[in-house]
């Protein structure tokens, strides 16, 4: 039941860090002890992971992670260790979140992958996904966590990062996403199931649409950098406690809505505001949203 | 002298000139040659490079083959290191260029393609950016965030990938929309 997160973090040549996740006083995010800067990205995910494993009781998520600013060193780092990891961790879910989009050394993982945790569930987001799609390999994944525009490049087979995204694949005008997830499964751009992030969530499970998420609205964290970080954090969590995958991907779209009403998102707060909001929201709320009380 | 002038023509894909391609290790040296080229005067534009070309997050710097002699020793001379020149632009893309905006009172949020800024009207203090998935973007977050948009520098000048460049386009039209001046 425990959730491996293969991610970056954003310092200049910051070493490999792999264990578990623990959140500060101060909200912060520690990985083995160390401390990480707060901001979008991958602490916001696993901010919002650890609360979830706090909640249920499972084990803290780990993190193999390495400092990256773009230049794909720690990127590379951290696929170096990952088998080894992966063997003594035995994961049940392993989620890519930001990584440098190297098709290569995605394929390489996925086959190590393959070796050493074959019953381990596959997650994607952010650079993770785009090179588990780039490199054909999404459809080797359980769950993947794309926003719309995100959609539009699974859709799109000749497109190998979201920054080429067609107009009309994009956004708002015609925008269908039950059609472009249908698409993106029809050509193998998209995982088993999506969490497709938007003014309304939307849950495909083999392309059809399973879910739709759409209250409460709090548009302001639309604007709020890392609250789609948080919903992969939440999913891939309750992935890893063992809910059924649609249903992981529901309560993580409720809990995120509900976590940005209850602490009154407005477009200057952060992700860890929303994370400080995650316990009383699942203690209030998962039950009644049919997940697991006590795992 | 310069012995290969530039041209006014625009090279985008599927321009009538034979277009060839400029091939980078990263991101960032696309994004440094195209400014290099620019300032020389050459027609230059940045696009995907073909399918078959392609690593990952690859961005490449297309202009009309003709030029690439002189437009490889303006690199050189610039320090941008350069993979390769390959005489082929065919089953190149264009970096999307949808921007659109949402207003929320004291705080107007612009995105370009799925990269977001957000900065607050009255201060033009930036108080979150958000989207994208390469690792620069968090490292932008940071040095972003809490500043004013005239305190910056563009995160063209100091990102690495093609999310970076998408953020910058965020970043360049907030600042016209709210009329910033400078840069």
């Amino acid at each position: 039941m425990t959730l491996l997160v293969i991610a970056t973090y954003p310092v200049v040549e910051g070493p490999v860090l792999d264990g578990p996740v623990t959140l500060e006083a101060d909200g912060g995010i520690a990985i083995g002890g160390t401390r990480v800067p707060s901001s979008q990205g991958t602490s916001a995910m696993l901010g919002a992971a650890t609360r979830v494993a706090a909640h249920l009781g499972t084990p803290a998520p780990h993190a193999l992670v390495a400092g990256d600013i773009g230049r794909g060193d720690g990127t590379r780092h951290v696929y170096e260790r990952l088998a080894e990891v992966a063997t003594r961790i035995r994961p049940s879910v392993i989620a890519f979140h930001y990584m440098q989009p190297v098709m290569a050394l995605m394929r390489r993982a996925v086959e190590q992958l393959a070796e050493v945790a074959p019953a381990a569930l596959l997650v994607a987001d952010a650079g993770g996904m785009y090179a588990a799609k780039a490199a054909g390999l999404a459809s080797r994944f359980e769950l993947m966590t794309p926003d719309v525009g995100e959609l539009g490049f699974l859709a799109d087979p000749d497109v190998t990062h979201p920054a080429y995204v067609s107009h009309y694949l994009f956004g708002n005008e015609g925008f269908d996403p039950i059609a472009l997830a249908a698409t993106a499964h029809a050509t193998g751009g998209a995982a088993r199931v999506l969490l497709i992030k938007g003014v309304r969530d939307h849950i495909t499970l083999d392309g059809a649409i399973a879910e739709v998420v759409e209250e409460p609205c709090v548009p302001e964290l639309e604007a709020i950098g890392g609250t789609g970080d948080t919903v992969t954090g939440l999913a891939s969590a309750f992935l890893a406690a063992g809910f059924p995958t649609v249903d992981a991907a529901r309560c993580a779209c409720l809990a995120n809505r509900e976590a940005g009403r209850a602490m009154g998102a407005t477009p200057a707060m952060h992700a860890e505001d929303l994370v400080a909001a995650l316990p009383n929201v699942l203690g209030d709320n998962l039950c009644g949203w049919g997940g697991a009380c006590v795992v | 002298m310069r012995l290969f002038g530039r041209k006014d023509a625009d090279p985008s894909p599927g321009a009538e000139e034979a277009l060839g391609l400029f091939l980078f290790d990263a991101v960032n040296d696309a994004i440094a040659a195209e400014r290099a080229l620019k300032v020389a005067g050459y027609g230059v534009h940045l696009v995907a490079p073909p399918p078959h070309l392609r690593a990952g997050c690859d961005l490449s710097v297309a202009l009309e083959r003709v030029e690439h002699v002189g437009a490889e020793r303006v690199l050189a001379e610039a320090g941008v290191h350069v993979r390769e020149w390959v005489n082929d632009a065919e089953g190149t893309a264009s970096v999307c260029d949808l921007v659109t905006t949402v207003d929320f009172g004291d705080w107007l949020m612009v995105r370009a393609g799925n990269m977001k800024i957000v900065v607050e009207k009255a201060t033009g203090v930036i108080v979150n950016t958000s989207g994208g998935g390469c690792p620069d973007i968090p490292y932008l977050n940071l040095a972003l965030v809490g500043r004013r948009l005239d305190e910056v520098p563009r995160p063209k000048d100091f990102g690495y990938t093609l999310c970076g460049l998408m953020l910058d386009r965020a970043y360049v039209e907030v600042r016209a929309l709210l009329e910033v001046d400078g840069r």
